[in-house]
């Protein structure tokens, strides 16, 4: 068995008819859609996914049970595997519709029409945009890069026909990762069969992480977001004004976020006068 | 008596690093000395010695050896807690890499190492918090826990917590420190009141034991707190990648299912389980009555697969609603079956001793040998305070558990220094009666049907948790050099050989920091996946030989540490509780006793691993092929 080859970074992005989306969208493998399966009637909170992230992405261990730049994935609630019988993942959803990657001022958020929705830390400028615009809550802010973090659905491996590693790290197979068509079809069966629901498939138009609940999705620590397309969002003015007057990401990055508002203004309203879009 | 000429500690410990650090290391020990109050870093040992010893028992014991005096008592500020992981621990990327263990001077034997072992969470938290291993000397003046918090130490006052139960002073630290995700190891009562056998219990459902807990009990140290954000740094992660999945692979079919937890456990895999002291062996559907209605949940280790350690909500009967919580083996099944209990008695009462901290079979081997004198006569009330000791009387059971737990009256004292001590106390035909070796206890199952088993706990460090058991055929990955078998199971022929293999395999597994359980050397790579690990993690290019070479230096210098104590290799066989050598009672192995074969079987396996047959002392040459030939002064003239 040879070793596999471990791309240190995301392969370069094969842009892709864009369909008039305010982000890129680039093609990793072969174009057709993946998802996540989260099986909450399984999982059993070991948080073997979350620490299989760090180990995969080289994050720093510990402060594991809330999101934070060395932590994308986490379980809730926030307590010791043992004390808890009902669990949630919490992290990002890779929406269809990401609202994190319309409000970027730099189109540093790319969508993969395989699922994945990448930060890319060199065209980050630290604007905190897409930190309040995801429905989810999951993107956080380093204090070192200052550059926006979160899960980044592992590209670099389904770009080699691999799973993300939280997934084949689960020991208990509550969560697996395929075609969108085929977990869309085995969410509902196992919805069926442990008399729970599906979640994820159609909020913000349509994630590429679909979760099989037994409970309400609050008690999973799941919020309740719109089918609604890149769904309304509450940037703080400050924020917004920050963006606007602030040297934000230094002269480059101010410099790349005024020219892309020139040559593209449509992309402005996302952020600043955004209205839902309503799902097909 | 001979001394050893050890290089001084300055030298083991250099003030600056000669020599690279490998991979897989945090390259720091904490010292923490409680006399003084004083805690101080201490770089780990050049590269040269971490090649030859890896880390777990062996480079514990072999700092013990160096920080040890002869003439030290294990109750004494000299005996230290000398905790190791090791490079694989941690990393994340294999299962099982989550193995500490912890040497110091037996309190139950005294003249033979300490080896508690512990899984969970406990290994990787101590890396996270930057340290290999921690090296405890001294005495606090009042109850204390030591924090670690990512690099900075701290003892602090346990006063609080002084008294409490395992699991709820888990529960109180990890709120007082304020970290949900710390992870702690803690004693309970009984390590509090000295018992030999008390255990560290951490993340509920893990416990180091072989009286780690007494010493921390005499330490005065409640509890150790550790958590960080610090990772093992990795050589090649693309080969560690590779050789995880292989190893996981390859553990695959030991996977646990839930299934197994409505039985009895590991006894069902020959077929015989202890009953009234060691006298009945046949396991009966009763004895899992309403296990199949307890809702059960694995808990397991940190980043592996095989799903050991399980929690049960108690589904049926007078404790419906109890939570329990368990790690890989299951002696404590054994244990209160032994003492006469059944069904979820017997899960209550396991979750009872874990809570207080006792080693189980301590504690089913001398209960059971009073309830057996109570039967006999032996034992009346008046030494009873008035417990009437019949089989199978849960409420006797608990409160002499409780009592042995925190030393009350004259027979809760005798429980907690030992089956030995007791049938030494109790007279008559009492000391026929008793099982133990070497003063410790042997793991609680009934292994007397096994040969290489029996050897096993025969030549153990004295009732610790032995490494081995043997196999009937070699591993598949050692069949390039080991040609034999199939071993029959009622000959002795072979099984001393097949014995130290496994002892070698299961040594090296420790010391690279995992677990014994997550270890499937039956599987084809199942060995060889370990060792590949291990080379990508540190960066060197280890041989299955030399991994096994690794893990014999460990067995000699666990026996060294005994010898320079006192210790010979006849006391394996002389030293023991007549009834564990006693042929089976009934069953489907009645009559079967491996005392027909001994001396000799004992004879050949130290013969055969480089010792003297009776002293058991290695021989010169041994120590030079392994490179220990500053033990010297400890082997036997050829």
């Amino acid at each position: 068995m040879t070793a596999a080859p471990i791309p240190t970074i995301a392969p370069p992005p094969m842009p892709v008819p864009t369909d008039g989306r305010p982000y890129p969208v680039a093609r990793l493998l072969d174009g057709q859609a993946r998802s996540i399966l989260f099986d909450a009637a399984k999982c059993i909170g070991c948080r073997q996914c979350v620490e299989a992230c760090k180990d995969w992405n080289e994050l720093p261990r510990g402060n594991s049970y809330t999101l934070n730049p060395s932590t994308w994935l986490v379980m809730e609630p926030p307590v010791l595997e043992g004390l808890a019988s009902v669990w949630g993942r919490h992290s990002c959803q890779h929406c269809e519709y990401p609202v994190c990657a319309a409000v970027c001022p730099v189109e540093a958020i790319t969508k993969y029409e395989e699922g994945p929705v990448v930060i890319d830390p060199v065209t980050c400028i630290g604007c905190e945009y897409c930190i309040h615009a995801c429905p989810w809550h999951v993107i956080s802010k380093s204090d070192v890069t200052g550059k926006a973090t979160k899960c980044t659905g592992c590209p670099e491996r389904v770009a080699v026909g691999q799973s993300p590693f939280c997934v084949q790290a689960c020991p208990v197979e509550a969560l697996d990762f395929g075609l969108t068509s085929a977990i869309a079809r085995q969410a509902e069966e196992r919805a069926a069969a442990v008399h729970g629901t599906v979640y994820g498939a159609r909020a913000a138009g349509g994630t590429h992480v679909l979760h099989v609940l037994t409970h309400a999705p609050a008690d999973h620590g799941l919020p309740r977001v719109s089918a609604r397309r890149y769904p309304k969002h509450h940037i703080p003015l400050g924020v917004k004004l920050g963006g606007l007057f602030r040297l934000t990401g230094g002269p480059r990055g101010k410099m790349r976020a005024v020219t892309n508002a020139i040559r593209k203004p449509w992309r402005l309203g996302y952020r600043y006068w955004h209205r839902p879009q309503r799902a097909d | 008596m001979a001394t050893t000429a050890p290089p001084p500690a300055a030298e083991l410990f250099p003030a600056v690093r000669r020599t690279p650090l490998p991979g897989g290391y945090m390259g720091k020990l904490l010292r923490v000395d409680l006399s003084s109050g004083r805690c101080w870093d201490e770089n780990l040992p050049e590269e040269p010695v971490l090649r030859k010893l890896w880390g777990g028992q062996a480079l514990a014991t072999y700092i013990l050896l160096h920080l040890l005096p002869l003439d030290a008592e294990p109750l004494s500020p000299e005996n230290p807690v000398i905790m190791m992981t090791g490079p694989v621990a941690g990393t994340g990327l294999t299962p099982g890499g989550t193995k500490m263990t912890a040497v110091f001077l037996s309190p139950a034997t005294h003249r033979t190492l300490g080896r508690a072992a512990t899984s969970g969470f406990w290994a990787s938290a101590l890396k996270e918090a930057g340290y290999d291993g921690i090296i405890i000397t001294g005495v606090a003046d009042r109850p204390t826990y030591i924090y670690v918090d990512d690099g900075r130490v701290e003892l602090r006052d346990a006063s609080r917590v002084w008294g409490l139960g395992t699991r709820a002073t888990e529960d109180a630290l990890r709120a007082e420190v304020g970290h949900q995700d710390a992870r702690v190891a803690a004693i309970g009562p009984a390590g509090e009141h000295l018992v030999h056998a008390a255990m560290l219990v951490n993340d509920y459902n893990h416990a180091a034991a072989h009286g780690v807990g007494t010493i921390l009990g005499y330490k005065k140290v409640k509890a150790i707190v550790a958590r960080g954000t610090q990772r093992p740094p990795i050589r090649d992660k693309a080969r560690l990648l590779d050789a995880g999945a292989r190893w996981r692979k390859a553990l695959k079919p030991l996977t646990f299912k839930i299934e197994a937890r409505h039985t009895v456990g590991h006894a069902r895999a020959w077929g015989a389980i202890t009953k009234r002291n060691w006298r009945e062996t046949i396991i009966t559907p009763e004895d899992a009555k309403g296990f199949d209605q307890n809702q059960i949940t694995p808990r397991p280790c940190f980043q592996c697969p095989r799903l050991c350690p399980w929690d049960a909500v108690i589904g049926e009967g007078p404790h419906k609603g109890t939570v329990v919580h368990f790690d890989a083996g299951s002696e404590w099944i054994d244990t209160f079956i032994n003492l006469g209990l059944q069904g979820n008695d017997v899960l209550y009462m396991a979750e009872r001793i874990n809570d207080l901290g006792i080693e189980c079979s301590h504690y089913a081997d001398g209960a059971g040998l009073a309830f057996e004198a109570w039967e006999k006569g032996l034992l009346g009330p008046d030494r009873t305070d008035g417990l009437e000791l019949t089989w199978g009387n849960l409420d006797a059971i608990e409160r002499l558990l409780e009592r042995c737990a925190r030393r009350e009256g004259w027979l809760g004292n005798l429980l907690a220094d030992g089956p030995k001590e007791l049938a030494e106390a109790l007279g008559g035909d009492a000391p026929k009666w008793v099982v133990h070796t070497k003063g410790g206890t042997p793991a609680q199952h009934d292994w007397r049907p096994l040969i290489g088993q029996m050897l096993r706990e025969l030549v153990a460090s004295g009732g610790m948790k032995p490494q081995g058991g043997g196999s009937k055929e070699p591993p598949p990955d050692l069949r390039y050099r080991e040609q034999w078998g199939p071993l029959a199971d009622d000959q002795p022929d072979g099984w001393a050989w097949s014995q130290i293999l496994s002892e070698q395999h299961r040594q090296f597994c420790g010391q690279m920091g995992a677990c014994w359980f997550a270890q499937n050397a039956n599987a084809p790579d199942g060995l060889n996946s370990m060792v590949d690990a291990l080379s990508a993690t540190t960066g060197w290019d280890v041989t299955l030989d030399e991994a096994l070479d690794t893990g014999h230096r460990s067995m000699l210098l666990q026996s060294i540490f005994a010898t320079q104590r006192g210790w010979r290799a006849e006391d394996d066989y002389t030293d023991v509780g007549p009834r564990f050598l006693e042929p089976v009672p009934d069953g489907k192995y009645q009559g079967f006793t491996i005392a027909r074969w001994l001396p000799d079987l004992i004879y050949e396996y130290y013969r055969l691993s480089g010792r003297h047959e009776r002293s058991g002392r290695p021989y010169r040459s041994t120590l030079a092929r392994l490179g220990l030939d500053e033990f010297d002064a400890w082997s036997e003239p050829e």
